[in-house]
Parts: C-alpha cells; sequence; structure tokens
C-alpha cells in the first residue's frame, strides 16, 4: 500500500484542476471516437422498451456489440497500469502527474457506466449475447492489465 | 457546443471521483480502491436512471452530457483493472481478485436499481 498524504488547501484545489482538466479532454476523446459506432443517433436508439421498434427489429443483437467502447477501455487499461509499472512507479497518489493522466484522462476516457448501458441494449436482444460481451469486457481488462505488468526486453 | 458540456461534465465526474478516492485514502489508506469500486457502481446506477428516464425526452444533447460526459466521467475502467494489477504486483492477490470479482457485479446490481427507478 502506498503511503497516504494529506493536501494542503492549495494542492488540493492544483490537484483538483489536474483532474478536472485530465478527465475533460479523456471524456471529449471518447465522445469523439464513440461516435464511430454510433454516427447520428447518439443514444437516442437506446430504447429496449420499445419492442415495436423498426430499429431494433432490423438488427441482429451483433450489431450492438460496443467495440468502440471496448477497445478505448481495454486500452485505457493497458496503458494505466503500463504508467503505473513504470514511469508513475511508487509516485504518490496525490502527484500531480498522475492525477491528470491516470485518474483524469485515463478515467476519463474509460468508462464503466456506458458498458453497461450498451450491455443492456444486448440484454434486450440477446442475453446469452449479453453475457457473453461481459465476459469478453471483463477478461479483455484482465488481460490487458497483465499485459501492461509484463517487463518488455529493451 | 455539447461537446464543451460533455467535457464540463466529464471533468466533474473524474473530480467527484477523485474527491471519493481522496477521502477514503486520507482516513483509510488501505481502503483506499473501494472508492473507486463505489464510484464505479454509482456512476454506473444513474447511467442505469437516466439511460431509461431520458429515453422519453429523445434529447441527444441531454443524453450525451450525462450518460458520457458525467457517468462516463465518474466511472473507470482503467483503474478498475490497473490498481488490482498493481497490488497483485505487491502481493494482495486476494485485494486485486476481490476488486475485479466485485466491481461488474456491483454495477450490474446498481444499473438494475437505477433502471428500475426510472420506470
Amino acid at each position: 500500500m502506498r503511503p497516504h498524504t494529506t493536501l494542503s488547501p492549495r494542492q488540493l484545489a492544483f490537484a483538483l484542476m489536474a483532474v478536472a482538466a485530465g478527465g475533460a479532454y479523456g471524456t471529449i476523446l471518447r465522445d469523439l471516437l464513440l461516435k464511430i459506432d454510433r454516427p447520428f443517433t447518439g443514444w437516442t436508439g437506446y430504447a429496449p422498451l420499445q419492442a415495436s421498434s423498426p430499429w431494433r427489429a432490423a438488427q441482429d443483437w451483433t450489431h450492438s456489440i460496443p467495440w468502440v467502447l471496448l477497445v478505448i477501455n481495454v486500452v485505457g487499461v493497458y496503458v494505466a497500469t503500463r504508467l503505473l509499472r513504470g514511469p508513475l512507479r511508487g509516485h504518490d497518489p496525490n502527484d500531480p502527474v498522475r492525477l491528470l493522466v491516470i485518474t483524469g484522462f485515463l478515467g476519463g476516457l474509460t468508462s464503466y457506466s456506458g458498458l453497461f448501458v450498451d450491455f443492456d441494449l444486448l440484454w434486450h436482444r440477446s442475453i446469452a449475447g449479453c453475457l457473453l460481451v461481459a465476459a469478453m469486457a471483463i477478461l479483455s481488462g484482465v488481460l490487458a492489465a497483465e499485459l501492461g505488468l509484463k517487463r518488455w526486453p529493451k | 457546443m455539447t461537446l464543451m458540456f460533455v467535457a464540463l461534465a466529464g471533468a466533474v465526474g473524474c473530480v467527484v471521483r477523485f474527491l471519493a478516492e481522496y477521502a477514503v485514502r486520507r482516513h483509510h489508506p488501505t481502503l483506499r480502491p473501494w472508492a473507486t469500486v463505489a464510484a464505479n457502481a454509482v456512476g454506473t446506477g444513474i447511467a442505469g436512471y437516466f439511460a431509461y428516464r431520458l429515453v422519453s425526452f429523445g434529447d441527444v444533447h441531454l443524453q450525451s452530457v450525462i450518460l458520457t460526459g458525467f457517468c462516463g466521467g465518474l466511472t473507470t475502467f482503467s483503474s478498475a483493472f490497473a490498481i488490482p494489477a498493481i497490488l497483485q504486483l505487491e502481493h494482495h492477490w486476494r485485494y486485486s481478485v476481490a476488486l475485479v470479482v466485485t466491481t461488474p457485479l456491483l454495477c450490474a446490481g446498481a444499473f438494475v436499481i437505477g433502471s428500475s427507478l426510472a420506470h
């Protein structure tokens, strides 16, 4: 476990700014990347309750796999683990660079909640498909973290 | 314009998550990773509520700001797996497995509760 430190009000203000700045950029990047998956609709297609929706009937569940978000998340896990293992190793959790990059940028870039919104969409089309994709998401996260821990030959 | 609000909401979400981590870390350093788990569960619950609530409005911008922005910023996938990995490196195996296993379960529960509240 890392040591914990209490921040002075000025340090705390600085830390909040670092997290907010990183978070804003991460969120923007995710929002833009997600448009690859849903070019025009955003989540307006989000109508699992409307059984009669033609949009819903027209596509089978494989069209609802959130590939872009899955890839964003896996990359985020890999980079975060890599940084925490390498350059940011042993830094205390209040380190501004760590707050900017890990807590802010990568935290904003990756999303757990968006994943579950997509899982819910899947669930209403195919329960087995949803469970499969969920398992895939968790497993890919674990694998990315393990890969990030590995020491690469230089 | 929407993008600006999405960014702002994302920043607020991240700040809330950081404050939760900071508050827990200050008083109970060993419980720190659970703050991230809690942020993920709460964020997913809020997303579950608004995903269903906002269907009736059909407002894409509001959906982006709340779901992609705030909930996306509040939750994190990278730390949810990176921190257990580092814990595993420090030989806290059980702790690391407990975090990875409980997060999706808690999130699923929170999503169901959130969405059922919206009906």
